[in-house]
């Protein structure tokens, strides 16, 4: 089921390619997959227009009934039974459109979600590094539900309002040819000023969301950190600054309401219904029509009121819908880095490791290392010192290619890591970073993570190992135990010590920690350096640390400055020549 | 989409009265009578007109049954145009006042309640979550707002068809009355799809909610998933949630697609039969052909204020709900309560606690008959376990709290007569988590600085500070943007940043509440530095969680339940084998340099048994 393939890292046999080549292309793909809700979508829009085009032609026909010298009321039966009946099959038909619209709009969101997921599987771990998981889930919701909405409620009233505009153009002909001139104006005038009203507005709400925003932000920064505001006598100061934005927000919003205001499209509906009523009393003037015409046709122009109150937030919709979309498609076409090396090589890995002359930068330009040269042989035990900043994050990423050098050379075993398989590379190197993320499942299933067939007691084994059997067996319902929002918090040390139990279950030749966890009690920092320790024995093991007990009895410390290693060597060499690091160790 | 709104609000507990705020809401009208008056006028001229225009209509249709002349149809077409020109301006106008008047009063409301908030004692901000007291001022306020606007729309509406009820009912009463007799009808019928429209909205939001949760852990987890090369359980989780979260958005779309349908098809009826009662009406002489047509045109004219009224209540409900936190937030009771208001120009330092009495609002005591006297200049570090009252002692003195008996004096002056502003101009505090807001290292630096404090004053602090190397470290020096809350500097950067405000500060009194967190050993080091600075000119109450701060105080307090039990220094202390040593064991003997963990003599003599390469 799963394949690599030779540029994405996983993809998923039954997943159709889609045309990703414009937001508007890749949405008409996805519509086009489920055609047929937009049959029915079309048919019922069509239907409810048509139908509502008969209320006034039947009350123009009861007119003429009543108009006669010598009514015989009980004519008017069946058309009101004619009139009940249409409005209901158009009930019928009005349904239709609604819930086909509403079906295209789900079932677009799910497969658009779907396909975004997807590719996210797919993307390299470089890619993943430098993505924030907030702006993917904001674009794995927020956006894609305004894609949802640009079908449902938005070309819902697009298709719905523009039947209803037609209409009156295809029916009104029937009383008399002339008639359709005003239906025809209408629909030119009412086109131009919803798209210069359009136009006039999209920069004030842009503006109108970036003020309210700005008022947030700071108004939360406050509120957080009131305790600093009122221990720096800073009140005044920030309610005048709130008082500020809070104003700029005023601005804003008047504006707003000052376009909103001016809708044209409803001034040029009355004028239309006047010019309609107009030209028809003229035409009875004639003997061209009729007095059942006159009001049939006066209630064909009242049709155009469904669009002018609807269009405006239907278009708003579409167009948000589109920019949703045209997010959601830049992050799935976003490149792809690395290849799978297939051919690479994939022995057993001893676990040796050099750095030659090694450069990186971020694609934004940003140096992070400069000419890094050390050489841990296997079974070491390194730690990785320095402020933040110093690039020691980033350093051990490129033992496991999640980066790739800008320049220089890594060796593991010897070989080049691009030499390597990535699969192989990736399965001899474990990482545990610095936000430690577990699922919201079982503790045995977390631990059993990377091998999901593990045996309870390989994972007991490991938990030991960890230093973590103890708090575990402390819960009533031990390693079965659930985690996370559903279940119980743990704590940065807990968390610490089952991601190394977790580690501890590949049996990696080389581990990677970027420690970080304090411990505010001794106690359970025995129990974490005991657990670090014991996962060290064995293989190689990098450490990125703040603890003074692991730098000192290190078999290697690298001390990093602002992205050069400055110093290497064991803790008495270092004590001898580095005076920063004497520091460190002084009372 | 006002049917549809309102339908996810959740219950609110209300504790004051729909009169209470009403008033009060009408309080921040009071400045805008002379624009009310106008609005009023104009809606009372969109009624007039609104009524008018169907009237316009059917009397030119009962022209239509004599002989009409061109004149009269141009007078006729005329008199419309006129009235429908009229009725959009008046709405034109309408619309314009109505958004600056609501826009000015959220603001004024916005800021009245901003102002409360940031006077409030901390005793407020343990009570509401910060999330939420963000949301009351600049949600619950818009909510408010929209709910004003929805009411003069509404207001509007009703005016109009009450007219137009009234015209209809001079012209035939009882088909008025039937007429009218549908509207109940529609109103129940909107109410009832409203309810369960609301039920399957509340059932989707909380399904929703767990899809939501789902989809945010395996989009989290993708990269631990691909460590491990499990993308494969972890698409088979992501699948489920998506196929959940269709399903129950579906269920709801189908209720929500059903609403309007159902009433456009009861609003057929409706004319199906005015049609035909209407048609016996004209031919018993009781109404003419044009008045017909009149009754007909009035229906949607009913029937939409109808709708709108169905949702109208809920919508005023939640608008007072909104307006109530609001409100809430404004009225909640200080609890420091200053008795004078001396200013506060020089201090010493002398800090004395006489017979305190302390405890937060609804727990036990944490302080009984407390005394403490610290000496002008004096280094003092707390330590004891979490509750012990370390932090409590320095809430105090920053007067963040009241306490409830004894008195804290403070150069011998009761802390309760000065004027707060300027007591805490002279005190610096830093506490356990640092606190930074956006934007450059220099900008919060100098947030509270006095006023004539210059970039180059600042450089040559922050000079002091181990060589200046710490600003090397950063991007861009002092002009390096820190992000929200100081994101992107680490957790011993922001430290830094916060010593050197203080150090800026130049205060009396410096509390600290070090951090636990974890910080290299190089910005360790500056940090120490940093704060030997602060120290050597300040009196110093410092909660230690730092073995080298407690061995560079001058006196160590050592606290159990609110009461000192030991004191001393730390040699001192520690030789003595009371609690102050069972406290080192469990806090800071791991910090020591000499501290050797365990499974390190093990993990050593491994390594010895490895054969060179």
């Amino acid at each position: 089921m799963t394949t690599l393939t030779a540029t994405s890292e996983f993809t998923h046999s039954t997943a159709p390619s889609a045309d990703r080549r414009g937001p508007v292309r890749w949405i008409t793909w996805h519509a086009v997959r489920h055609g047929w809700l937009f049959l029915v979508m079309f048919l019922g829009a069509f239907g409810n227009a048509a139908l509502a085009a008969a209320v006034p032609i039947l009350l123009g026909q009861a007119f003429n009934i009543m108009n006669q010298p010598n009514p015989v009321v009980n004519d008017l039966i069946p058309l009101a039974l004619l009139l009940a009946g249409t409005q209901l099959v158009r009930g019928v038909l009005q349904f239709f459109r609604n819930f086909g619209a509403e079906l295209l709009g789900q079932r677009i969101e799910r497969d658009i979600r779907n396909e975004m997921y997807l590719s996210l599987l797919g993307k390299s771990m470089t890619f993943h590094s430098l993505q924030p998981v907030g702006d993917t889930m904001a674009r794995a919701t927020n956006d894609v539900r305004e894609i949802n909405f640009l079908f449902s409620p938005g070309l819902n009233l697009v298709i719905g309002s523009g039947f209803f505009l037609l209409v009156p153009i295809f029916v009104a002909p029937r009383y008399h040819p002339s008639l359709v001139l005003v239906p025809i104006l209408f629909l030119i005038g009412y086109s131009l000023a919803l798209w210069q009203y359009l136009h006039e507005l999209a920069p004030i709400t842009t503006d109108v969301r970036r003020s309210f925003g700005r008022l947030n932000t700071r108004l939360a920064e406050a509120i957080d950190g009131i305790e600093t505001v009122k221990g720096s006598a800073q009140e005044r100061s920030e309610v005048e600054r709130f008082g500020e934005n809070a104003r700029r927000y005023r601005d804003a919003f008047i504006r707003q309401g000052d376009v909103e205001a001016r809708f044209i499209p409803l001034l040029l509906l009355v004028l239309a219904e006047a010019a309609g009523l107009l030209q028809s009393l003229l035409l009875y003037q004639q003997g061209l029509l009729d007095v059942g015409q006159v009001i049939g046709y006066f209630g064909l122009l009242q049709l155009f009121g469904f669009p002018t109150f609807t269009s405006l937030f239907a278009y708003s919709q579409v167009s948000l819908g589109v920019a949703g979309a045209r997010r959601i498609l830049e992050l799935i076409n976003r490149q792809n880095d690395l290849d799978q090396n297939v051919q690479g090589h994939a022995g057993p890995m001893r676990g040796e490791i050099e750095f030659r002359d090694v450069t990186f930068a971020y694609p934004s330009g940003e140096p992070v290392l400069k000419d890094v040269s050390f050489r841990v042989k296997p079974g070491q035990t390194v730690a990785i010192v320095g402020q933040t900043g110093a690039g020691k994050t980033t350093l051990v990423k490129l033992v496991n290619r999640t980066y790739d050098a800008s320049g220089g050379t890594i060796l593991v075993d010897g070989i080049d890591v691009r030499q390597w398989n990535l699969e192989a590379l990736r399965r001899g190197v474990s990482m545990i970073e610095q936000d430690i993320f577990l699922f919201s499942r079982s503790i045995a299933e977390n631990i059993a993570f990377g091998n999901q067939g593990a045996s309870t007691e390989v994972i007991e084994q490991a938990a030991e190992a960890a230093q973590a059997h103890e708090f575990i067996t402390g819960f009533p319902e031990s390693y079965q135990t659930v985690i996370g929002e559903r279940g119980v918090t743990l704590s940065g040390g807990q968390r610490q010590r089952l991601a190394l139990a977790r580690a501890f279950l590949t049996d990696p030749p080389i581990l990677i920690l970027d420690d970080s966890t304090s411990a505010i009690d001794s106690a359970t920092e025995d129990r974490i350096q005991r657990a670090i320790y014991t996962a060290a024995r064995g293989r190689t093991t990098l450490i990125i640390t703040h603890r003074l007990s692991q730098i000192r009895w290190a078999d290697l410390i690298l001390v990093f400055r602002q992205g050069r290693l400055v110093a290497q060597g064991s803790h008495d060499e270092l004590m001898r020549t580095s005076e920063p690091y004497r520091r460190i160790f002084s009372e | 989409m006002g049917f549809f709104s309102g339908l996810d609000t959740e219950g609110y507990d209300r504790q004051y009265t729909d009169n209470q705020l009403v008033r009060r809401i009408w309080g921040y009208f009071s400045g805008y009578t002379r624009q009310l008056v106008i609005v009023m006028f104009l809606v009372s001229v969109i009624a007039v007109a609104g009524a008018l225009y169907p009237v316009l209509v059917s009397k030119s249709v009962d022209a239509l049954g004599e002989d009409i002349t061109t004149q009269q149809i141009l007078l006729l077409c005329g008199a419309i145009v006129a009235i429908n020109l009229t009725s959009w301006c008046a709405n034109w106008l309408r619309r314009r006042s109505v958004v600056r008047i609501v826009g000015n009063i959220v603001m004024t409301l916005r800021t009245d309640v901003f102002q409360a908030a940031a006077e409030h004692d901390l005793s407020f901000y343990d009570e509401y979550v910060s999330g939420k007291i963000v949301s009351r001022i600049t949600s619950d306020t818009q909510e408010f707002g929209q709910m004003i606007i929805l009411v003069t729309d509404l207001l509007s509406q009703i005016a109009q068809a009450i007219l137009l009820a009234i015209i209809l009912f001079t012209i035939d009463w009882k088909l008025t009355l039937f007429l009218l007799a549908f509207m109940p009808l529609v109103f129940l019928g909107a109410l009832g799809f409203r309810s369960l429209a609301r039920t399957t909205t509340r059932r989707g939001m909380r399904a929703m909610a767990n899809v939501n949760a789902s989809i945010k852990e395996t989009v989290s987890g993708i990269a631990i998933a691909k460590n491990f090369r499990q993308e494969s359980s972890v698409y088979v989780e992501f699948d489920q949630a998506n196929q959940q979260s269709y399903t129950v958005n579906v269920r709801r779309g189908l209720v929500l697609s059903l609403v309007f349908p159902t009433l456009n098809a009861l609003m057929g009826i409706v004319w199906a039969a005015l049609m035909y009662v209407g048609g016996w009406s004209v031919y018993m002489g009781t109404v003419t052909l044009g008045a017909w047509f009149l009754f007909i045109q009035s229906v949607d004219r009913f029937y939409f204020p109808v709708l709108n009224l169905s949702a109208f209540w809920a919508q005023v409900q939640a608008g007072l709900s909104a307006s109530e936190r609001v409100f809430a937030l404004i009225d909640a009771e200080a609890e420091v309560v200053q008795t004078d208001n001396k200013p506060v120009r020089a201090l010493k330092g002398d800090i004395n606690f006489v017979d305190v009495h302390f405890h937060y609002s609804d727990q036990s005591h944490i302080l009984n008959r407390f005394n403490l006297h610290v000496h002008p200049g004096e280094t003092v570090a707390l330590v004891g376990h979490t509750g012990a009252g370390k932090s409590s002692i320095a809430k105090l003195i920053a007067r963040f709290y009241e306490f409830q008996g004894g008195q804290i004096l403070i150069d011998g002056q009761d802390i309760r007569s000065f004027d707060l502003h300027s007591y805490r101009g002279r005190l610096g505090i830093v506490s356990q988590t640092p606190f930074l807001f956006s934007g450059t290292i220099a900008e919060n630096i100098c947030y509270a600085c006095p006023s004539d404090a210059t970039k180059a004053e600042i450089a040559a602090l922050a000079g002091q500070i181990g060589d200046g190397e710490w600003l090397e470290a950063l991007p861009q020096g002092l002009d390096t943007e820190v992000g929200e809350r100081g994101v992107r500097l680490s957790m011993g950067q922001r430290q830094l940043v916060s010593l050197m405000r203080v150090l800026v500060q130049r205060p009396a009194i410096f509390i600290l509440d070090e951090a636990t967190a974890s910080v290299d050993p190089f910005t360790e080091w500056q940090i120490q530095q940093a704060l030997n600075l602060i120290l050597r000119d300040t009196t110093s109450l410092l909660i230690a969680h730092r073995l080298s701060t407690v061995k560079a105080a001058d006196r160590i307090i050592v606290l159990e339940s609110g009461v000192i039990i030991e004191e001393g220094t730390h040699d001192s202390l520690l030789s003595k084998g009371g609690h102050y040593a069972g406290l080192y064991n469990t806090y800071f003997r791991h910090q020591s340099i000499d501290y050797r963990p365990e499974g390190l003599d093990e993990f050593l003599r491994h390594k010895a048994e490895i054969p060179a390469d």
